[in-house]
């Protein structure tokens, strides 16, 4: 019996099996008793290994516990203290509001004699500002300033230029320093200060104290119409603001701010005053696909009738 | 007298141990081990581009660390994936019934979208594989029991994997095989057949 089953499974495997057929293998490394399996597997020594790409942040506060547990590690101490560093204020008090359509020759607007009129009387707080800058710097020269201001102007944009850390700190007041520097890293930024299309003047001036009476802060806003040259490139040199060859020119109301009550104060670039009426800005050269907008959230038909009514019911029974 | 003393040698070495931390030390201050110059290269800033110039082509490094996989077994699909298109790897690996081609494509897939968000690349299908290699991980070493009191030593190995994506479409010949037509072939055979001397001919 046994040898007709055997021819006949032999004859069986010779057929041929049409469609798809799984691989099966003909040798095999495995051994033929299965009996000493486990002790084969027991002479490896038994490893935990470790998954080095594990994300902790991922894993559950318990599974985090149990792993420090095991690894006798204290918990990280929460780091509760904020170092500050008062020697620039936050922003930019009573900031100057720019006349409408400055830097072009149109004098007659509504909106430009209602702001002359308020210029007026602003000016006297200014008077009184300077006054008290004067009294902390003797040398103070609403005149001179100007000059002076934009000498710092353009060391400041030009250490930004030449990536000079250390130099831009001595220019840029803290505030201002993370947002002259935003969007310039690993790119090349050739810059150029061409020349003054009117002389730079002071157009406003304020003085505030913070914390103590003593502790004051003073703020000159200076006006620049000058032409410049700009040209960004990312990190493979393709240009990608601004041109090479093109001169602009630029009207900007530049804030600088001096710690006064400081014996080593400097005056540096607090902020700049974007006016409202400010034509908007060229795109950018850089395109790219326009992400597909996200489907909504269908709105879920409302088909929850024995459910919430039994629950309903049941709360109604607990009150 | 003795008693005492043993009592006391007893209490010792049951408090030591408790409290000192010993592990703690040893995992502050570790040194990584990762794999960095390839990196470096996403850091290179090249010098701007004159006009006319020709477009600089972008490109984007990316490696994935200690896959726990056999270095020699990724290799193979490390090399299956050269040269292609992104898009025609993906659609290689996903079809490739092997464990290591899921961090392969994986590993493609992370690079391209760096490359859209970091690297100014416009078009995300624009993009093909110029470099992809494997590298040595981490290796643990376990133990083995033989006969005789004897060990063997076991390495449980891990491994990285290295891709670079660069921007425009893949060269015909990656790998500069210079393949000929049949026709090319026929023409070269017959050259060669002219050209033999045979001897004691005029």
């Amino acid at each position: 019996m046994s040898t007709s089953f055997l021819t006949k499974v032999g004859v069986l495997r010779l057929i041929p099996v049409s469609g798809y057929v799984q691989a099966s293998r003909t040798t095999t490394s495995k051994h033929f008793n299965p009996k000493f399996k486990k002790l084969r597997a027991q002479k490896y020594m038994k490893l935990d290994l470790p998954n080095f790409n594990e994300d902790i942040n991922q894993l559950p506060k318990e599974k985090i516990r149990q792993k420090m547990k095991e690894r006798g590690l204290l918990p990280p101490r929460p780091w509760v203290e904020r170092p500050f560093y008062i020697s620039a204020t936050g922003g930019v008090f009573e900031a100057y509001v720019p006349p409408e359509g400055d830097g072009k020759a149109s004098i007659v607007s509504a909106t430009r004699a209602k702001q002359t009129v308020q210029l007026l009387e602003k000016k006297s707080k200014s008077m009184l500002a300077i006054r008290k800058i004067k009294s902390f710097e003797e040398e103070f020269d609403s005149k001179q300033f100007p000059s002076f201001a934009q000498d710092v102007y353009v060391k400041a944009h030009e250490s930004l230029v030449n990536g000079d850390k250390m130099a831009l700190r001595q220019y840029v007041t803290e505030k201002a320093y993370p947002e002259f520097r935003h969007n310039s890293h690993m790119k090349t930024i050739h810059w150029k200060f061409l020349d003054s299309l009117e002389p730079p003047r002071v157009v406003h001036a304020r003085c505030t104290d913070i914390i103590s009476k003593d502790n004051i802060f003073g703020q000159v806003t200076v006006r620049f119409h000058t032409r410049q040259q700009l040209a960004v490139y990312d990190r493979f040199g393709r240009l990608i603001h601004g041109s090479e060859i093109l001169a602009k020119d630029v009207l900007e109301y530049v804030v600088f701010e001096k710690h006064l009550s400081n014996l080593y104060g400097v005056w540096r670039i607090h902020d700049k005053i974007i006016p409202d009426w400010m034509p908007p800005k060229e795109p950018s050269r850089l395109t790219r696909v326009k992400p597909e907008p996200e489907p909504e959230p269908e709105p879920e038909p409302e088909t929850v009738p024995a459910i919430t009514d039994n629950k309903e019911s049941q709360v109604i029974a607990d009150k | 007298m003795n008693k005492v003393f043993n009592l006391l040698i007893s209490s010792i070495k049951c408090q030591v141990p408790k409290k000192l931390h010993t592990s703690a030390f040893l995992l502050a201050w570790t040194k990584s081990r990762l794999p960095k110059r390839f990196l470096e290269h996403n850091k290179t800033i090249f010098p701007p581009q004159q006009i006319g110039e020709e477009r600089r082509l972008a490109y984007v490094c990316h490696q994935v660390t200690n896959i726990k996989y056999s270095l020699d077994k990724l290799w193979y699909i490390a090399c299956l994936v050269r040269g292609m298109t992104v898009d025609e790897a993906v659609k290689q690996l996903s079809f490739l019934n092997k464990k290591g081609a899921a961090y392969v494509k994986d590993a493609i897939l992370e690079a391209q979208e760096l490359a859209v968000k970091q690297h100014n690349v416009e078009f995300k299908s624009n993009l093909w594989i110029a470099q992809s290699f494997t590298g040595h991980g981490r290796v643990i070493k376990g133990v083995r029991r033989h006969a005789r009191g004897r060990m063997g030593e076991v390495r449980y190995q891990y491994c990285h994997y290295f891709v670079r994506l660069e921007e425009g479409s893949p060269p015909k010949d990656y790998y500069k095989r210079n393949l000929l037509t049949p026709s090319q072939q026929l023409d070269n055979w017959m050259e060669q057949m002219r050209k033999r001397k045979i001897t004691n001919s005029i």
